[in-house]
């Protein structure tokens, strides 16, 4: 069922990609989008954890505050890099990742990486290292305002 | 349309501005993690306001939709190649400033002792 899903998602993709209608390109474009369902499906059988399609909206929201959160900390760092680097003072830190379920833990890894100031370096089963730029940084993740945004999304690790 | 031009240049302008501090903060930080710090303000805002920029240069046809599939593939990447890296410069053994300076410390001290 999820394949149907995923040939209408690919053939979206492909043709916003192309903007050619012409039968050929049509007829190449059906080919590509037939390969990727045949590795598609091999690939689920081999793992077993097939992805399923959903509606974005729940990404589209993280990802207009996660925009929000990386204007506010990028102009942290302009300013760290535009003034005196001696301010900088670097500091690592274990964050615990036990409440956010475990699809979502690449998402907070990354969307720590991606606000500048913080950097994730690596996640375990359950807490991701973080090296900070500064300290302040590595407490206001402690304070856990992007752990409970991805909580109050996705839901909490049972 | 005029407005959406000037709206479109100050996008722009300020994502060339955060570019070029990464590239400084690039060569101004002291070591290998707090660079890779100045190189994510280049990946995350710079990107974002640049993608903006051009975003309101398009007649809404399919150059937007690339637009926006080229942000989420960034949004992906970036910071998955970022991590790549941090990661790997950590299991390989650098130690941050902040980890070095402790074990300086506790170098000297039993030297002392």
């Amino acid at each position: 069922m999820h394949i149907g899903k995923w040939a209408v998602l690919l053939s979206v993709f492909w043709c916003l990609l192309s903007g050619y209608f012409q039968p050929l390109l049509l007829a190449f474009g059906l080919v590509s989008v037939a390969i990727v369902l045949v590795v598609l499906k091999r690939m689920d059988d081999v793992d077993q954890a097939p992805k399923q399609v959903r509606s974005g909206h729940r990404m589209f929201r993280y990802t207009i505050w996660l925009v929000g959160q990386i204007f506010s900390s990028s102009a942290h760092v302009t300013k760290l890099v535009w003034g005196n680097p001696d301010k900088v003072s670097p500091a690592l830190a274990k964050i615990p990742v036990k409440n956010i379920p475990a699809g979502n833990r690449v998402l907070y890894a990354n969307s720590i990486t991606l606000t500048p100031g913080t950097l994730s370096v690596d996640l375990e089963e359950d807490s991701v290292t973080v090296h900070a730029l500064q300290k302040s940084s590595i407490e206001e993740l402690e304070q856990g305002s992007m752990e409970r945004k991805i909580t109050g999304i996705w839901g909490e690790n049972k | 349309m005029f407005v959406l031009d000037i709206i479109s240049s100050v996008l722009l302008v300020a994502g060339v501005f955060f570019g070029l501090s990464g590239a400084i903060g690039l060569f101004k930080f002291p070591d290998f993690f707090t660079r890779v710090h100045a190189a994510s303000v280049t990946d995350s805002i710079a990107a974002i306001l640049i993608i903006s920029g051009l975003l309101l240069q398009t007649s809404f046809d399919l150059n937007t939709a690339k637009l926006i599939f080229i942000f989420f593939f960034l949004m992906i990447t970036s910071p998955t190649a970022s991590h790549a890296l941090a990661k790997s410069a950590r299991h390989g053994g650098l130690l941050s400033m902040a980890e070095r300076k402790t074990s300086d410390n506790s170098n000297t001290q039993e030297n002392q002792h």
